[in-house]
């Protein structure tokens, strides 16, 4: 038997081929303009932008329902020609709440696996309701389900079928942190075994602990796209600051245009980029400056994120 | 198969809400059965050996028929729609034909079902034979894939609870009541019974009530085969606004 996770096309380094992607709407607002990435099997990708990006609406074409300009490929089978095995290597977890109010939580699970030919899996789904802490709810109507409990079964819906390819369109969202966390663990796992995931959330210390690569997008345009260590690595502009001690707050000329704070007979220096430290330390040990507290400042994904936006 | 994965999950959303979907259907032709049938008994058909509660149990069963599998598909699709449901479909490996079909049936199992239901239910207050089983199946079969397909068409169609309302209750009911369920269209003046002969389901209730009573108003090879074309229209136009996400892909 094949492995599910093995790729069946010519290419066998991509998951997801994302080529010149547009989409317009009825009302001529045109929500991607020529996209163009790729992800990598076994990958965890993270899609960063705000609300309107155009994120979903990428997630939208890539599951096969909206229509698009461009070419969408799932383990190498276009979504539009061969939609039938693209949309069966796929799992994805829509960011609006939706669920079949006649079924319970078991019931939908049975439902969503009889829609991928999938038979006989209770021992999966009976792990994928444990991991998503929803096996106590097992038998209860969906509508009884609270808002939290429902993305779950979402995410749960996705997995039904063990898709090479998972999407997760915002799954955290109104989750408890707890329950985020063993949410995470599970993914992780499922990321871990081989799964490829792509994941937009507005949580970003989410992405930058799960991701290893990270697409920006705004406005419909790609404005970003690396691994995350290259992404923070590039970004060496962001403030180093050195707490030094002076002579009722005397510095030489020299660093005067780097403090950023002063108090009592301490200032506050800022430096922002790896030059200048060479520089500063020099100058402090020249004048005989007593350094206090040197704060390299990592930076966030969040600053990365804001910086790229241009906002 | 997920063909018949969603063929099961549509039987059992009718079912499980069974006194709004079969025992309403069945309380509405009893109604009709002891208001026309009983208190009307004393009309003339027109058809010698046949009381007018013979020749109307066929058209209450077959209205309920016709108007079941059209709510069916309809009401399941557009509540889909709007509770956001259907994406779990959508973006399932099922293609639109499939989709389409595995809602086509549910919808005539849900026709036949009613029919049945209201056929046992109106036996107690009435009389009737089978003079011709395979018409009765032949036109309840067929009745159901076109007032099914219509469901499916409306429901693609519609994005809101009123459009699908006011086909209902502007199309789909006159073309049914108006179809010789309560009175036999050979009785009709020159101009209405023209007119009447407009009506599509009115070959479907005469195919139908031939089943049980033997005579019918029209040709019943030409009644056969016109609701085998129309079925089949009404269902590739579903086919095709389905596969073409007409009101579901943006």
């Amino acid at each position: 038997m094949t492995h599910p996770l093995l790729y069946p096309g010519k290419n066998k380094l991509y998951a997801l081929e994302i080529n010149k992607v547009s989409k317009i709407y009825k009302n001529k607002f045109q929500a991607l303009h020529e996209v163009d990435f790729q992800v990598k099997q076994g990958d965890f990708i993270g899609l960063l932008g705000v609300n309107g990006a155009g994120k979903t609406t990428l997630i939208s074409s890539i599951a096969g329902i909206n229509r698009f300009d461009g070419e969408i490929k799932v383990m190498g089978h276009d979504v539009l020609s061969d939609v039938v095995a693209a949309k069966s290597k796929l799992g994805v977890v829509p960011q609006e709440i939706a669920f079949d109010p006649f079924l319970t939580v078991y019931q939908t699970l049975q439902f969503q696996s009889g829609l991928y030919g999938v038979k006989n899996n209770k021992r999966w789904l009976d792990e994928i309701l444990a991991g998503m802490h929803l096996d106590d709810k097992a038998h209860a109507n969906t509508r009884s389900l609270s808002g939290g409990m429902k993305r779950r079964l979402m995410v749960a819906q996705a997995l039904v079928h063990k898709p090479p390819v998972i999407i997760l369109d915002e799954p955290t969202a109104g989750v408890d942190v707890e329950i985020r966390k063993n949410l995470w663990e599970f993914i992780s796992k499922l990321h871990h075994e081989g799964h490829t995931i792509l994941l937009t959330t507005h949580y970003l210390e989410e992405v930058e602990k799960l991701c290893n690569q990270i697409v920006m997008i705004d406005k419909g345009r790609i404005i970003a796209k690396s691994s995350k260590k290259d992404l923070i690595a590039q970004s060496s502009d962001l403030p180093v600051t050195f707490e030094i001690e002076t002579n009722e707050g005397q510095i030489a000329e020299s660093l005067a245009q780097l403090v950023i704070g002063k108090e009592a007979n301490k200032s506050i220096l800022s430096v922002r980029n790896n030059d200048d430290i060479l520089m500063i330390l020099t100058e402090l040990n020249k004048a005989g400056i007593k350094v206090e507290n040197m704060n390299i400042n990592k930076p966030k994904l969040e600053d990365i994120f804001l910086k790229y936006l241009g906002r | 198969m997920p063909f018949f994965a969603l063929i099961k999950k549509e039987v059992y959303r009718f079912s499980s809400i069974w006194v709004q979907t079969i025992l309403g259907p069945l309380s509405t032709a009893l109604l009709y059965q002891l208001i026309f049938g009983s208190q009307f008994a004393v009309i003339n058909t027109g058809l010698e050996h046949v009381t007018y509660s013979m020749f109307l149990i066929p058209g209450l069963v077959m209205m309920q028929v016709l108007l079941n599998a059209f709510g069916n598909s309809s009401s399941s699709l557009i509540q889909s729609k709007y509770t956001g449901n259907i994406i779990f479909v959508l973006m399932a490996p099922v293609t639109a034909l499939n989709m389409y079909a595995a809602y086509l049936v549910a919808s005539v199992i849900r026709g036949l079902m009613v029919g049945a239901a209201v056929l046992l239910g109106i036996v107690w207050f009435g009389s009737f034979h089978f003079e011709h089983v395979w018409a009765i199946l032949y036109f309840a079969i067929f009745g159901s894939l076109i007032t099914g397909g219509l469901g499916m068409i409306i429901g693609i169609w519609s994005e809101k609870f009123d459009q699908l309302a006011g086909f209902q209750s502007f199309i789909m009911v006159p073309l049914i009541y108006l179809s010789g369920i309560f009175y036999n269209i050979q009785n009709l003046g020159p101009f209405w019974r023209s007119l009447a002969m407009l009506d599509p389901f009115l070959y479907i209730v005469d195919g139908f009530r031939f089943g049980f009573i033997g005579h019918a108003s029209f040709s019943i090879l030409n009644g056969a085969i016109f609701v085998f074309v129309f079925a089949l229209i009404i269902n590739l136009i579903g086919v095709q606004m389905l596969k073409r996400g007409i009101n579901i892909k943006h």
